[in-house]
């Protein structure tokens, strides 16, 4: 299937969810579930093709846009694209999934939403820094509404900071890109040039921090992190999964595909820098959530904890860290997506708190088993129990580390640890809790419904099947590691 | 002198003048016979009409014209922004003046072709004597025009225009006659022919800061804007509409022809620019934060716009002046479409406060959504023209003021690309207000057609010229490369 149908799907739906007349109000969500469902076949069968028949060149789309500036519509789909693109559309039905019942404004939500898919699909798609860069700005406004009107805590405030982190970002992206733009004379914006470009020093050592930071601040890198926790408690549960699901990994895309390929001798410089920023922030935001009473700032704050392992796979710079980066990037989607569903849409819907010491009352693994059983495994694999996604990606981080930075492998470590105690604490508290005194009896509350059991397996698929057999998913994820583009930085000494 | 091609030439201009001398008459005629003033909607139709036929008249001025004389040019240029100022002033016509009917409409109308033919003339000339005359006849027509209907209010803010206006002028009437001593000639090719054959002389550079000392003024560049907010929020709607985009994007031009053809050859300017544009975008942005009127708040975004088009302006070449063009033309028609929408919520509400525009989106989707478009384009989101714009003549000036591989102006880009990020702060406070708040009274707006049309316009060509930038860019940029290659 042709992969711009992704695309093509997402801004489609947006466009029909809008057109729709408002007694069909109730029906976007019809809409919105088909658009997401012809994105994510479209990535799962383009992914299998693309195992096949490696042989095959890669399908890719350049055409003429902006002929004065040099910007053309390149898009392309090769193995990593592809992974990110099967990625977006899983959490993208998840999270239509979990917004089956939202019952205010869903014309405008599902529209919003949507154009956040689409956003998300073309960065990964681009091969033109401009058009990526376009795709990339069009997700902010979208993500402003979708926290600011259907969001719950504090969700103005969560809404404009979170707005105000992207597009300070973006500034800085914005001027990076320029500077390599007009270092590299002016006359085209695509990726393969750019990338060929000679660059002085000079430029790549103020320009590269400058970029690959812009593209981090959205992968909540620490201590430009801290809108992430405030943005994912704020948003809406379909919010929440995006944004931390896909959207952070845009920044960490940007950083793996733009940042680091333009500016080698930049990163060269820099990734010491990078590497302490990341280590610090995988320690900060597992020690933080540790002391969470809100179990979605638990998510929240584990969510930097994650990202920031992919940063560290990034600054390692080798094979292993450029594939474990990626790795996580799609088990991390998935997890967030599947923890940050759970505990804002299955568990918030029915007691109506998130709160850790009150959701003890609730006896949460009697009244709601499959809740529980999610969760469980939600938090196994985001522990990084082998057999889950989360195993593989972390691993091959360490791996990564350890040829680059092995001193750094024990703090690492020692992050991962704490991950397990406070995901299990969360775990205990949240779920498997003793009442200590009987108040009430434990309130009735209503079963899962099919959407959301169809959520939490098909994200759980996900993982379980990146954990259990990761070859094709490495597989797609190196053909991108072998291209030219990566060559300057592989072969760094 | 070949008059029947300068009368073709000047066509447009021509039917303007007829235009305004006929409202005139009719004025008269009208009060004389029936003692009342000229239907205000006869007033405005009769001017629209005018500026429909000088548009579709621009058309048929051939694209090839010799200039017929030095004081007037004949370029690209002149052609694509004789056309933009046309439609401009046609979409300010077509805005009603929104807090009270104008009493005199006859002379009001009249007022705005004259202006009208001054900002033509303004972008189609070379000669710095017909710049200044051409200028003047725009100001002091909107100087009054702002006057109308006579109210504290706009007195106040006409009397603040006229006087920062006034003396400026006088500024760069000094600047200019420095710049005769310089070169004894006003025409800008030998200026630059001149400045290539012995440099720039201490007299020059005295009348090149005079002179942008009266541009800034036109331009609303920090510190010359003191005059800015209280006319965006003082005046009636249609000239104020005037003022915000059409005389914004004449001054562009005119600028860039004194600056790029003119003082090209020099990089002295450049550094006293780019103080400007940095003093401009940080004002502006900072004091718009604080704004509590959107038509204040525009005012300021005003401000900090002219600061990002210096910047594009320092570049100093071909492609950066022209994307700078590109972006004055693309901004003007944002915030014509957000004052617009201002307009129209204050003929319902009767208040141009941010409250007022408290769930937009439930009493008036369309306008809610021309409201997004417009603001977002002015934040530079994209995919509206504003990013494409913001960008290509950001990377344009990072670029062409490349020297020897290191980028002097990459700290005025940088600065520019923060303050271009906070100011998505203040018109985010303005969405936020009417996508995300309930509405407080529930009457839906209703507006005239023309009214919808001065909206739904600068929206929709927001969002093609997002798509399809080199639509406009890439004519635009050529010409502009035709007028440089004149040097």
């Amino acid at each position: 299937m042709n992969p711009a149908w992704t695309l093509i799907s997402a801004f489609a739906g947006a466009l029909l969810v809008l057109l729709l007349p408002a007694r069909m109000a109730v029906h976007s969500r019809v809409v919105a579930l088909v658009a997401a469902l012809i994105g994510m076949v479209t990535g799962a069968v383009d992914c299998l093709i693309r195992l096949r028949h490696p042989e095959h060149a890669v399908w890719s789309l350049d055409c003429e846009w902006i002929p004065s500036m040099g910007a053309r519509f390149h898009l392309e789909a090769d193995g990593l694209t592809l992974v990110l693109m099967l990625l977006t559309g899983v959490v993208a039905i998840a999270g239509v999934l979990f917004s089956w019942n939202v019952n205010q404004r869903q014309r405008a939500f599902f529209a919003w939403f949507l154009m956040i898919i689409g956003g998300v699909y073309g960065v990964f798609m681009s091969r033109d820094v401009f058009l990526m860069f376009v795709f990339y700005e069009m997700v902010i406004l979208p993500k402003f509404m979708l926290i600011s009107i259907w969001g719950s805590t504090n969700r103005e405030y969560g809404a404009m900071k979170l707005t105000m982190y992207s597009i300070g970002a973006s500034a800085l992206i914005l001027l990076g890109l320029a500077a390599a733009y007009a270092g590299a004379g002016g006359t085209s914006f695509d990726l393969m040039h750019l990338a060929s470009a000679e660059y002085s020093t000079g430029l790549q050592a103020w320009a590269f921090p400058v970029l690959f930071l812009g593209f981090t601040i959205l992968g909540g890198i620490w201590p430009f992190h801290t809108w992430a926790p405030t943005g994912h408690v704020a948003a809406p549960t379909a919010g929440s999964m995006l944004l931390a699901g896909v959207v952070m990994k845009l920044g960490a895309f940007g950083a793996l595909m733009v940042a680091m390929p333009l500016f080698p001798e930049g990163f060269a410089m820099w990734k010491g820098m990078i590497a302490g920023l990341a280590i610090i922030g995988v320690m900060y935001g597992a020690f933080t959530a540790l002391q969470q009473k809100d179990l979605k700032f638990v998510i929240g704050y584990s969510s930097v904890s994650h990202m920031g392992m992919v940063v560290l796979g990034l600054a390692a710079g080798t094979h292993w860290g450029l594939r474990g980066a990626a790795l996580q990037m799609v088990s991390h989607g998935v997890i967030a997506g599947l923890l940050f569903g759970i505990a804002g849409r299955v568990v918030y819907a029915r007691t109506h708190t998130r709160d850790l010491d009150e959701l003890e009352g609730f006896d949460l693994w009697r009244t709601l088993p499959g809740a529980a059983i999610g969760f469980t495994l939600a938090t196994a694999a985001s522990m990084g129990l082998p057999g889950f996604s989360g195993f593989v990606a972390e691993i091959s981080v360490a791996i990564g580390l350890w040829q680059s930075f092995p001193w750094l492998v024990p703090l690492l470590v020692l992050g991962i640890i704490v991950t397990g105690a406070f995901s299990l604490r969360a775990l205990q508290k949240g779920f498997f809790a003793h009442r200590k005194v009987a108040k009430v009896d434990a309130p009735d509350l209503p079963p899962l419904t099919w959407p959301e059991i169809t959520a939490i397996s098909l994200l759980l698929l996900v993982s379980l099947s990146i954990g259990i057999y990761p070859k094709p998913w490495v597989t797609l994820i190196d053909e991108t590691l072998r291209s030219p583009l990566f060559h300057s930085i592989l072969s760094l000494p | 002198m070949n008059y029947s091609a300068l009368f073709l030439q000047l066509l447009p201009e021509t039917v303007l003048l007829l235009t305004a001398l006929g409202l005139m008459g009719a004025a008269i005629a009208s009060e004389s016979r029936n003692g009342k003033a000229l239907p205000n909607k006869v007033a405005m139709g009769v001017s629209a009409l005018g500026i429909l036929v000088a548009a579709v008249l621009q058309t048929r001025v051939p694209d090839a014209l010799a200039s017929t004389t030095p004081l007037l040019a004949a370029d690209g240029v002149t052609m694509i922004f004789k056309w933009v100022i046309l439609g401009l002033g046609l979409l300010a016509v077509l805005l009603p003046p929104a807090k009270r009917e104008i009493p005199n409409p006859g002379e009001y109308y009249a007022m705005i072709q004259f202006s009208l033919i001054g900002l033509m003339l303004a972008v189609a000339t070379n000669h710095l004597l017909m710049l200044f005359v051409a200028l003047e006849l725009a100001s002091l027509t909107l100087y009054l025009l702002v006057g109308f209907p006579r109210t504290a209010r706009t007195t106040e803010a006409s009397l603040k225009y006229f006087l920062f206006g006034g003396v400026s002028a006088a500024f760069m009437l000094f600047g200019l006659s420095l710049i005769y001593g310089f070169c004894p000639s006003p025409y800008l090719p030998d200026v630059a022919a001149k400045l290539a054959e012995s440099g720039l002389s201490p007299i020059g550079a005295a009348g090149i800061v005079m002179v942008l000392v009266g541009l800034g003024f036109k331009l609303a560049a920090a510190p010359f804007h003191f005059w800015a907010p209280d006319v965006y929020q003082g005046g009636p709607a249609t000239s104020v509409g005037l003022v915000v985009a059409a005389s914004k994007v004449a001054g562009m031009v005119v600028l860039v022809r004194f600056l790029v053809l003119g003082f090209g050859g020099t990089e002295g300017w450049t550094t006293g620019l780019s103080v400007v544009a940095a003093v401009s975008m940080v004002a502006g942005n900072l004091l718009a934060l604080a704004q509590q009127s959107v038509r204040r708040l525009l005012a300021y975004s005003a401000v900090a716009n002219t600061g990002y088009l210096l910047v594009g302006v320092c570049g100093n070449g071909a492609l950066s002046s022209g994307t700078a063009l590109f972006y004055v033309l693309v901004y003007g028609l944002g915030t014509f479409g957000a004052f617009a929408v201002t307009a129209g919520v204050e003929r319902e509400t009767g208040s141009d406060s941010v409250e007022s525009f408290a769930g937009l989106v439930k009493r008036s989707p369309m306008l809610a959504l021309a409201l997004l478009v417009c603001l977002a384009s002015l934040a530079g989101i994209p995919p509206l023209a504003g990013f494409a714009g913001k960008f290509a003549m950001f990377s344009a000036a990072l670029k062409e003021g490349m020297s020897g591989g290191s980028m002097p102006l990459a700290w005025l880009v940088g600065l520019a690309a923060v303050m271009s990020a906070i100011s998505l702060y203040y018109y985010i406070s303005v969405l936020k207000q009417a996508f995300v708040r309930e509405p407080v009274s529930g009457s839906g707006c209703k507006l005239p057609v023309a009214h919808v049309l001065t909206v739904v316009v600068p929206a929709v060509a927001l969002v093609v010229l997002g798509l399809f930038p080199g639509l406009l860019m890439d004519p635009i940029a050529d010409a502009v490369a035709g007028l440089l290659a004149m040097k």
